[in-house]
């Protein structure tokens, strides 16, 4: 019996426990904010009664899902807050919201010029115009953009990775291509040494969570067709997608039909977390790690399960993952959100909030000594890399570098 | 696939006992948990036995167990018999205390509790900060300041200054009205114990919250404050206690409960410590049964990576948790679809009267004197239940809740380790 | 003094109305009621303001009624009502000519009939069955019942009217062939006093009777009891009635939050109207209706159910009971029976309230040769009285949600309610954002003795969680401002919950099982109300 859809109101399910309010990262620092039960449950009920009353503060949700994570009665709250906000906000987006949720586009014009645009965005000018223009907080850091993208690197390696019988696409997400690809480099690394080739999609778009939260539903959804699309294509030929960024399969997997109401139930098997994939290899494909060549250093890890993770439920995998790196000595943080929520740490108004909500997290960094932090999402890699001393790697960075 | 030795279905008070039971003799466990649990709106105490089935009281639990098993012979205390109640219950206590529960009281003689809404009643065990007595008729002191923080809606000062004068204690309420508190005020919704404990997690705020008492409380014995501090931080009410050179207890508010939730917290850290692994916001879907046993589960978020243990127990809870599910006609156990103990007239399982017992509160999955679950009428060879999902008991009537939670995870633990 | 122009016995609707007409037309009147106002079939029935349509067939006379009402209500009742308008839907299996004899009928009635295609019908209200043949649209609404006499209380009181709730009338005070006054008797204090005027009006409702009888009167009423279902939120915008002769379960209204599915007709005996639950055949057949108006209420949550009874009376004095009517019945004893000074109003239906009133006020002036006409269908109730966006203007700055809340239960009374004070916004409960603010001016300003009294004016323990969260922390400020003891307090904290487990029960399954065991477990367990067991010392 499903527990979890028992109809289409699933906010009905809700007895007004208040679990979720504990658990809510923003409700901890922000009394601005109504909280995942007002903002969602109580406040839908009242929404359906008249429009008016929503309330524009919902806008401080992080989507982080940890309500629902905690909810007993199978809630979907972060998704009825979400929801409420497309179809009933009145906030027009600004062009500061644009700036940040189009990645495509600022990826593509900023990568020819990268050298210039990361040094001019360190220029603490740079930063207070950005602030006084378009509301960005000056503290925030900005990722640094790539000369070369990891598409027109992965184009240059297309006739090596065709050579492998099994093949994996990979939908490497709009991080890895404009700004950090040496992540996908390690991740075709890991995956050929695994006996896989690596192949892109046939069409990729930037999964599209920034526009979703920024409000530009109508563009995530035209993404989101052409992805799954992509995905689909892949299906049929029996290759599977794998993704680094827990965010973009979370929403591919979940925002799209909730959200952007994209039907994926014939493809949602068909794209999952690398790591994930790779626990299949080892223990149900048995795949003998003694194959490979570990370089046996010593490392004292520490792995943050990011939030959209924690939901998906899939930080195992990449903790298991972790626990194959021989000498590795692995501490699990305490749940705890970083803060950053994607765009939403870049916005002044919330910059604040962020670091607020991450500080805890920061502090029990710190403290540990680590020599690394390890995080499947990029974004709390900058926040990590921006609010701590120590530098924030992927698991499969981590894995890719045992084997060097 | 994931492998386990045990997979344990439900992450509340019961689930994590078994489960630290078994991590501690080196169990691989893993504890699959569909939402945070109902030690969330615990009261600060563990009731064992309150009331046998006819209403009688109950003083000395133990004592009462050969009257309950003539009134009850379906209690899980009667499966688990005399001998065993007695030694599971010092253990419960002990594995609370190891994990950080600390906790006065014994399963021979009940002791009291004061409730949110002023009332005296028994139960086996409270936890440290909060206000109890032996002797429900009087306090071991003669005054008390009583304090509560503007705004603060779930909490009674009224109807408790009421009663320990009643029993004898001069009481003097004082509000207490910090810029942080009204700063969280401001959301209409949210000023509930949870971001209150929030707040005097911070140091600064206990500070000026010590200031506050010290100066108020001066001509009292004893300081009294709402059950909302400490949720992060275990040593508030220690180190309020300390700095005024007064004791300090806490009263029960409405929920959420910052001890429970606290303790839920102590119990998990232990787990996984102890190398266990937790679930937490997933639900079991689907079920690989053959010939009267579990091959393998499915998850909601593992998809068709299955889960399977050498053992599975469900501990999934009553129906608040959905671990039982009642439709118009009938009640379900929505995962195995055991045998549940249950009236099928639906007319049976109230009656209009909220305050006379209703029957739907006893209905359970049935098992055999082990715990072992039975489907159609068989036994499940390597399934095992326990907590409140076990039926043939009345936890509120009898006020034993949490005794069952954790006495019978501790039996069904054994008898696995047994194996 | 204890000297009165008029004696009104009753406070739902009708004995409301009667004293607001009386007190509009200058003419002292007090009235007395045995229990909170609207607790009669005033506060147990549709909420349905009536276009008329369902009668226009089968009873063209209160189908006129009806539609005239309806329309002076929007006006004077503007925030007691919501004009949601209404379908008459036609579903695979109904007779379409009936429809045609619908429409005909409704605008013979003066009633606006607009005949629809079924799927632009369905376009704008997407909740009704996918499979129907055929829709109407006319101008039903729906109307709070219990504001609706708050109001007319409110308005009668700011003019020199007098209500004693919890009073209840033990006794007609008769001298030969006139009735001078009543026995009262104060619930609260015990106290038994009388009250004297050359009027007395019965506006008991089904009660009527008995209350006749205290004169050795015979009015026959025959009850029936009718069975309601509520459910978790407002499914539908507009009203969704079936087009066909009426029936069992063929009205789904929609309410402020909610929704609920109407009703059932069964004969009571006399002796059991005090008595009324809801049995597993009626919601059967509730179930059963609403999920041939609305396919999607198979799968909605249920909250709560509730019976109320009609006041049917047998208007020519039959005995038997065999002409029993629904239409407006006004008695006066004096040309009936030979009693002077006692009238009787009855009959009718919440929503032609007002002109029951007028009637019996008019009966009252002429036979104390007052020359006043009537005007309570131009003048507006307070709360009706200002616009949306004049009352925003006046109200302090405070979250969206509990100001649209103010405005939407008591339209321009809000600006009373409106605090700049961070604790007075504080939400008492929060399934339907009751502010302190609102409380304490219900306790103040409303005639709240009780937690049932304030879940009238204000909404409390009617979400979802049915007093679950708001009861305790209601019963808290109740206490504080009515300075009760703890242990009435308690006590009422009790009855309250035990109240709304009576309207549960019947469909507790599912979700609303899950709450009520949260609800036990926090109240009974945690919290130790209701105990049974305790000793006399931990009583309290």
């Amino acid at each position: 019996m499903d527990l979890i859809n028992k109809s289409d109101n699933n906010f009905e399910q809700c007895i007004k426990c208040t679990v979720c309010t504990v658990y809510c990262p923003v409700l901890a620092v922000n009394p601005d904010f109504p909280g995942p039960k007002h903002g969602g449950p109580d406040q839908e009920r009242l929404r359906l009664k008249m429009p008016s009353f929503y309330d524009e503060a919902n806008k401080f949700c992080m989507n982080c899902k940890r309500c629902e994570v905690a909810c007993p009665s199978n809630v979907r709250i972060g998704d009825i807050i979400q929801k409420a906000r497309l179809k009933y906000s009145r906030h027009k987006p600004t062009v500061r919201d644009f700036f940040l949720s189009h990645t495509d586009l600022v990826g593509t014009i900023s990568t020819p010029v990268a050298p210039i645009i990361n040094s001019s965005l360190k220029l603490d000018s740079t930063k207070y115009l950005l602030e006084h223009v378009m509301q960005i907080d000056h503290r925030r850091l900005f990722p640094t953009y790539t000369h070369e993208k990891f598409v027109s690197w992965m184009k240059k390696q297309e006739e090596e990775q065709r050579r492998f019988k099994k093949q994996v696409c990979y939908f490497h997400g709009c991080y890895v291509n404009y700004n950090y690809p040496s992540l996908g480099k390690d991740l075709v690394k890991v995956m050929n040494l695994l006996g896989y080739g690596v192949q892109l999609l046939k069409k990729e778009k930037c999964c599209g969570v920034a526009l979703i939260s920024n409000g530009y539903f109508a563009q995530a959804k035209i993404q989101g067709r052409i992805n799954l699309n992509s995905i689909r294509k892949a299906a049929q030929n029996n290759i599977s997608t794998i993704a680094t960024s827990s965010t973009c399969v979370l929403t591919m997997r979940d925002e799209y039909p909730h959200l952007l109401e994209l039907d994926n139930k014939d493809i949602k098997e068909h794209i999952e977390l690398a790591t994930r994939f790779i626990y299949r290899l080892i223990e149900d494909d048995h795949f003998d790690l003694s194959e490979l060549k570990f370089n046996q250093k010593k490392w004292k890890v520490a792995y943050h399960t990011p939030c959209h993770l924690e939901k998906l439920g899939w930080e195992y995998y990449s903790i298991e993952l972790l626990k194959r790196i021989p000498n590795i000595e692995l501490t699990i943080l305490r749940p705890n959100c970083c803060g950053i929520a994607g765009t939403y740490g870049f916005k002044k108004e919330n910059y604040d909030y962020s670091q607020k909500i991450g500080a805890p997290l920061f502090k029990e960094i710190e403290e540990g000594n680590f020599d690394y932090v390890v995080t499947d999402c990029e974004t709390c890699k900058w926040q990590i890399e921006m609010s701590t001393s120590k530098k924030c790697l992927h698991p499969i960075t981590l894995f890719a570098m045992a084997l060097e | 696939m994931m492998k386990f030795d045990v997979v344990i279905i439900g992450g509340g008070l019961s689930g994590l006992t078994c489960g630290i039971r078994l991590a501690q003799e080196g169990k691989k466990c893993v504890i699959i948990s569909s939402g945070q649990s109902a030690l969330h709106f615990s009261s600060g105490s563990f009731d064992l036995l309150n009331s046998l089935p006819d209403g009688t009281r109950v003083t000395n639990p133990l004592e009462s167990l050969s009257d309950l098993s003539l009134l009850n012979p379906t209690h899980p205390y009667v499966k688990m018999g005399k001998e065993r109640f007695a030694a599971l219950a010092e253990e419960s206590k002990q594995l609370l205390e190891g994990v950080g529960i600390h906790t006065k009281g014994s399963y021979k003689k009940n002791h009291y509790r004061i409730t949110p809404l002023a009332m005296v009643k028994s139960t086996w065990l409270t936890m440290m900060d909060f206000l109890s007595t032996d002797d429900p008729k009087t306090f071991n002191c003669k005054s008390f300041a009583l304090f509560n923080f503007v705004g603060y809606l779930d909490f009674y000062p009224d109807y408790l200054s009421e009663k320990f004068e009643r029993m004898g204690v001069k009481t003097q309420k004082f509000s207490i009205d910090l810029s942080s508190v009204e700063r969280m005020r401001r959301n209409p919704s949210e000023l509930r114990s949870t971001n209150i404990a929030r707040l005097f997690d911070e140091e600064e705020a206990r500070k000026n919250l010590i200031r506050i008492l010290e100066e108020k409380a001066a001509d009292y014995e004893v300081v009294l404050l709402p059950a909302c501090l400490g949720l992060e931080n275990a040593n508030v009410i220690s180190e309020l206690s300390k700095a005024i050179g007064k004791p300090v207890y806490v009263v029960a508010t409405f929920p959420p409960s910052v001890a429970g939730i606290r303790a839920q917290y102590l119990l998990k850290q232990k787990f996984m410590r102890l190398g266990g692994m937790y679930m937490l916001g997933d639900t079991v879907n689907r079920v690989d049964m053959k010939e009267n046993s579990i091959n393998k589960i499915f998850t909601v978020n593992h998809g068709d990576i299955p889960i399977v243990g050498d053992d599975y127990i469900l501990c999934s809870g009553s129906f608040f948790s959905q671990g039982l599910v009642a439709l118009p006609d009938k009640v379900i156990d929505p995962i195995f679809g055991l045998d549940i103990d249950y009236s099928p007239n639906r007319q049976d399982w109230y009656t209009a009267n909220v305050y006379d017992k209703q029957r739907y509160l006893t209905f359970g999955v049935e098992t055999n004197n082990d715990f072992l679950a039975i489907k159609d009428k068989k036994i499940v060879r390597n399934l095992h239940a326990c907590g409140a999902i076990l039926g043939g008991f009345d936890a509120l009537k009898e006020g034993c809740g949490s005794g069952v939670s954790l006495l019978t995870a501790l039996y069904v633990a054994e008898e696995i380790l047994r194996k | 003094m204890n000297e009165y122009e008029v004696i009104i016995i009753g406070g739902g609707a009708t004995g409301a109305g009667v004293l607001r007409d009386c007190c509009l037309r200058g003419l002292k009147a007090i009235l007395v009621e045995r229990f909170d106002i609207a607790t009669g079939a005033t506060g147990r029935n549709h909420g349905l303001l009536h276009s008329g349509a369902r009668y226009a067939v089968t009873d063209q006379e209160s189908a006129c009624e009806c539609i005239k009402e309806n329309k002076i209500l929007r006006r004077i009742a503007s925030h007691c009502v919501e004009g949601t308008d209404g379908f008459f839907i036609s579903l695979p299996g109904d007779d379409l000519s009936f429809q045609t004899k619908f429409v005909e009928s409704c605008l013979k009635a003066g009633i606006d009939a607009e005949v629809y295609d079924p799927k632009e019908a369905l376009a704008i209200e997407p909740s009704m069955n996918p499979s129907v043949i055929g829709a109407v649209r006319v101008p039903d609404g729906s109307i709070d019942p219990f504001r609706l006499t708050a109001s007319n209380i409110q308005d009668a009181k700011s003019h020199h009217g007098t209500v004693l709730t919890y009073h209840e009338v033990i006794g007609l005070i008769r001298e030969n062939d006139t009735i001078t006054g009543v026995e009262v008797l104060d619930k609260k204090t015990g106290e038994k006093f009388k009250l004297y005027a050359p009027i007395i009006v019965n506006a008991g409702g089904i009660w009527g009777s008995h209350i006749a009888e205290y004169a050795d009167l015979k009015v026959s009423m025959f009850p029936a009891k009718g069975a309601l279902l509520i459910y978790g939120h407002r499914v539908n915008k507009i009203v969704l009635n079936r087009c066909r002769k009426p029936s069992d379960a063929d009205i789904l209204v929609p309410g402020d939050t909610i929704c609920l599915i109407g009703t059932t007709s069964t004969k009571v005996p006399y002796d059991q109207i005090d008595n009324m639950h809801v049995l597993p055949e009626e919601v059967e057949i509730l179930r059963k209706g609403a999920g041939e108006l609305s396919p999607i209420l198979d799968k909605t949550r249920i909250l709560r159910c509730y019976a109320g009874v009609r006041p049917l009376v047998a208007s020519d004095n039959d005995p038997t009971g065999r002409s029993v009517s629904r239409g407006i019945v006004l008695f006066d004893h004096e040309s009936r029976d030979g009693l002077k000074g006692f009238i009787t109003i009855t009959g009718g239906k919440l929503m032609t309230y007002r002109l029951m009133a007028e009637k019996a006020t008019d009966l009252i002036c002429e036979k104390l040769n007052v020359k006043k006409k009537c005007e309570t269908s131009s003048l507006k109730l307070p709360g009706s009285r200002e616009d949306k966006e004049t009352i925003l203007k006046k109200i302090y700055s405070m979250p969206i949600s509990i100001k649209e809340s103010l405005i939407y239960r008591h339209g321009d009374i809000a600006e009373k309610m409106s605090n700049e004070d961070g604790v007075n916004n504080s939400l008492v409960c929060e399934c339907e954002e009751v502010s302190a603010g609102e409380v304490l001016y219900a306790i103040d300003h409303m005639d709240v003795n009780n937690l049932i009294d304030l879940r009238r004016r204000t909404r409390i323990g009617m979400g979802t969680c049915q007093g679950e969260l708001c009861a305790c922390r209601a019963s808290g400020m109740l206490g504080k401002y009515k300075k009760k003891c703890s242990y009435r307090a308690k006590e009422d904290l009790s009855l309250f919950l035990n109240e709304r487990w009576k309207g549960i029960y019947p469909i507790a399954w599912g979700d609303s099982l899950r709450e009520s065991q949260y609800s036990a477990w926090v109240y009974q367990s945690v919290c130790g109300l209701g105990d049974n067991n305790k000793t006399k010392d931990d009583e309290i």
